[in-house]
């Protein structure tokens, strides 16, 4: 692999424009050290950035397949608005620092590869919560919580939604921060990069998703719950293996939805699952903060237009009526 | 994040200047190519955004590219091809080439090469790498309209005011000004330039403290007279440029050995550290600006380029109605222009008397100017630090 991009103060000379593909100087930027982790839609390296004394970081490598007019829109906007985002430095988001595509090698045909340059953090909430000795305080759940939905509703308010919200796209800094990654280029995963064969879990998958209904920005309020009782238990809340399995766990939970409840245009009937009692939140999440349990409550709402909004959330008496620390 | 300011010292040094191009030449390249996409984009009823956005792409690009390097007139189509994209006004890469052929001699054109499109395609991803994937640039017609929105007094005065400023941001593309100061500051300087020559006093603002000293303290700080003028000037300066003769010749393709031939000094690696490009405009410079200098009479602008007067003929008018008249005051495609070299040079004035002249006929606008409403609104939820 190598991420070269083309040195900009000391352009080559080239007699002619024809061999301009010459004038992207091999320049090694980054030097890859591991493979952090496969998504389904690219591989996320830890890198030394060479320019800037070896300093490491995280490099997200995506296939953009080309289209007769070169580069797609879609990418192109996602990449400009994950760009313009970056100028606010949202602290709840993971910062961007470089964009650059592969040399000419790495193209194959009709195919970018792009690589996205992160800065590198500690670990994601996955493995966070699968090493913590013991269950979390309650204030650092609390923290995490604000983190996580600041980092939301930032995104939110720029008009993103992230679809993907899931303990392994949520980094956790040494300080114990929780910062939002993988985000932003849905319509360019969607075009046609994905890999089969990696699994795409379901656990954070809200109902309107699971039934093919058009969703909005409540599907991320919907998933953040997930993780937040999960910040509670250690464990996930619903964890479903296939689609209808997911929509069996969520009405097990939240009892079955009622059939005036049911959106419209769905194929599948209220009927076709079992009449679920709705269960006690507090004794699937035992000891945890009545405030808490209002808010995950709050957001785990069948109807998407009556969850809580993310700054809705921000605002619950959870986080407002004791300072976070 | 890539930082897109530059100081003057940098200006000159440019990746062409060390590849032996004049800066003379270097900016009559940058201020044809930003033209040719005007142009281009006019024709092709792209909007001032898109054009704008295409134009700073370009002044970047040659910020790390030299133009011997890179024809001017395809990277002119790549950045408008790019710019299409972003700003979500997409035009396919074969008519923007079909447009370019109309507008290009043939000697001109035939830089494209034997495959225009395949040539443009591939400048894409070259034009993305330079410019760091830094794709959305603000432009100061939003700022220059919510500015006016802000000022008091008599309401045609203001709009003529406002219609000359848009005609002297527009033209501002064909300066580097875009490659030194934020596009709050530009259009500050150039309000501030069409108040003057429209003879539009702002006395008074909405907003307006006992701090401030002009209107322009409520958006921007610590701006300075010598800054505004300065802008001013670089785009007064183009007016005046016209005179000189401007061929369609590009630079020569040297043979890879040769040394630049005009090398000063050794090439600065990195850019000027004196603004943030993300910050918002915030003491910029540590002079307050002096109550109200320059908003009378004598303003105190040092007599240095000539400026175009009232009625300087057809010259003159052609540089003005270019593409763009306010937003919803435009709606015809601009009349296509003779090129500069055929223009008759301005008269030449002293400063104080043009000062007190009307600029040259402008397109009449009608309408009050609409911002069109942005795709992303900017929700200034989480500021910039
Ligand atoms: N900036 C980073 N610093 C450290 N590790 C990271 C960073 N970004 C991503 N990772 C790790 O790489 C993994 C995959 O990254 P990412 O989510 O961006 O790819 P993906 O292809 O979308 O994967 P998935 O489909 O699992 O979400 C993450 O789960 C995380 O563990
Ligand atoms: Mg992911």
């Amino acid at each position: 692999m190598s991420a070269s991009t083309s040195t900009p103060r000391s352009p080559l000379s080239s007699s002619s424009f024809s061999n301009v593909n010459g004038l992207l100087p091999n320049a090694k930027k980054y030097e890859e050290i591991n493979v952090i982790g496969t998504g389904a839609y690219g591989t996320v390296y830890k890198a030394r950035d060479l320019l800037n004394d070896g300093h490491i970081v995280a490099m997200k490598k995506v296939k953009v397949a080309l289209t007769e007019d070169g580069i797609p829109l879609s990418t192109v906007r996602e990449i400009a608005l994950l760009r313009q985002l970056e100028a606010y430095r949202h602290p709840n988001i993971v910062r961007l620092l470089d964009v650059c595509h592969g040399g000419q090698s790495m193209e194959r045909d009709q195919q970018l590869v792009l690589f996205l340059v992160f800065e590198h953090v500690e670990q994601d909430l996955d493995s966070f919560l699968k090493r913590s000795p013991g269950p979390l305080s309650e204030n650092r759940i609390r923290s995490m919580s604000y983190d996580i939905l600041s980092g939301i509703d930032f995104l939110h308010s720029h008009r993103i939604v992230h679809r993907d919200l899931k303990p392994h796209n949520l980094l956790v800094t040494r300080a114990g921060r929780v910062k939002l990654a993988d985000f932003g280029l849905a319509k360019t995963y969607d075009a046609d990069m994905k890999l089969t064969s990696v699994v795409v879990t379901l656990w954070y998958r809200p109902p309107e998703v699971l039934l093919g209904v058009s969703y909005n920005t409540a599907v991320d309020v919907w998933s953040c719950g997930c993780v937040l009782a999960e910040l509670h238990t250690r464990a996930p809340l619903m964890p479903g293996t296939s689609d209808s399995e997911q929509l069996h766990c969520i009405f097990r939970l939240l009892g079955r939805p009622s059939r005036f409840e049911w959106p419209d245009n769905v194929s599948i009937l209220p009927d076709s699952f079992p009449d679920y009692p709705p269960k006690n939140l507090a004794d699937v999440i035992p000891n945890i903060h009545p405030d808490a349990l209002d808010l995950i409550r709050r957001m785990l709402v069948f109807d998407p237009a009556k969850r809580l909004t993310a700054l809705d959330c921000l605002e619950h008496p959870y986080f407002t009526d004791e300072p976070l620390m | 994040m890539p930082y897109w300011y530059y100081d003057k010292k940098d200006l000159q040094n440019t990746p062409s200047f060390r590849d032996g191009i004049s800066n003379e030449n270097e900016n009559r390249y940058r201020k044809e190519g930003a033209r040719f996409i005007i142009d281009t984009g006019s024709k092709m009823d792209l909007g001032y955004n898109t054009v704008a956005t295409g134009v700073v792409y370009f002044h970047r690009f040659y910020m790390f590219h030299s133009f011997r390097t890179f024809p001017r007139y395809i990277t002119a189509c790549c950045c408008l091809f790019l710019a299409g994209k972003v700003e979500e006004t997409p035009k396919k890469c074969k008519d923007i080439i079909k447009v370019a052929r109309s507008l290009l001699t043939d000697q001109k054109f035939s830089t494209f090469g034997e495959d225009p499109k395949e040539e443009v395609m591939t400048l894409e991803r070259i034009l993305l790498q330079t410019i760091k994937f830094d794709l959305q640039v603000e432009h100061p017609y939003g700022y220059l309209l919510k500015y006016a929105k802000c000022l008091k007094g008599d309401k045609t005065k203001l709009q003529k005011m406002v219609q000359m400023a848009w005609t002297f941001v527009n033209d501002s593309l064909c300066t580097t000004l875009c490659l030194q100061w934020e596009p709050e500051v530009i259009a500050v300087a150039l309000m501030f330039l069409a108040g003057k020559l429209s003879k539009f006093e702002v006395v008074d603002w909405n907003g307006r403290i006992p701090k401030h000293n002009a209107w322009w303290d409520m958006f921007v700080e610590d701006i300075t007279m010598e800054l505004l003028e300065d802008i001013c000037h670089q785009v007064l300066d183009l007016y005046s440029m016209q005179a000189q003769p401007s061929g369609g010749d590009s630079p020569p393709i040297p043979s890879t050995t040769k040394p630049p031939k005009n090398e000063k000094k050794p090439p600065s690696g990195t850019p000027p550290t004196s603004v943030s490009p993300v910050a918002p405009v915030v003491n910029k410079t540590a002079t307050p600006v002096k109550n109200g200098a320059g908003m009378g009479v004598g303003m105190g602008m040092e007599p240095r380029p000539e400026l175009p007067r009232a009625g300087a003929g057809a010259g003159a008018e052609a540089r003005f109605p270019l593409y763009g008249a306010p937003p919803g005051a435009y709606c015809a495609p601009p009349p296509r222009l003779p090129p500069p070299p055929r223009l008759p040079p301005p008269p030449r004035l002293p400063l104080p008397l043009v000062y007190s002249e009307p600029p040259p006929s402008y397109p009449p606008v009608l309408v009050p100017p609409v911002p069109p409403p942005p795709y992303y609104p900017p929700r200034p939820y989480y500021p910039p630090p």
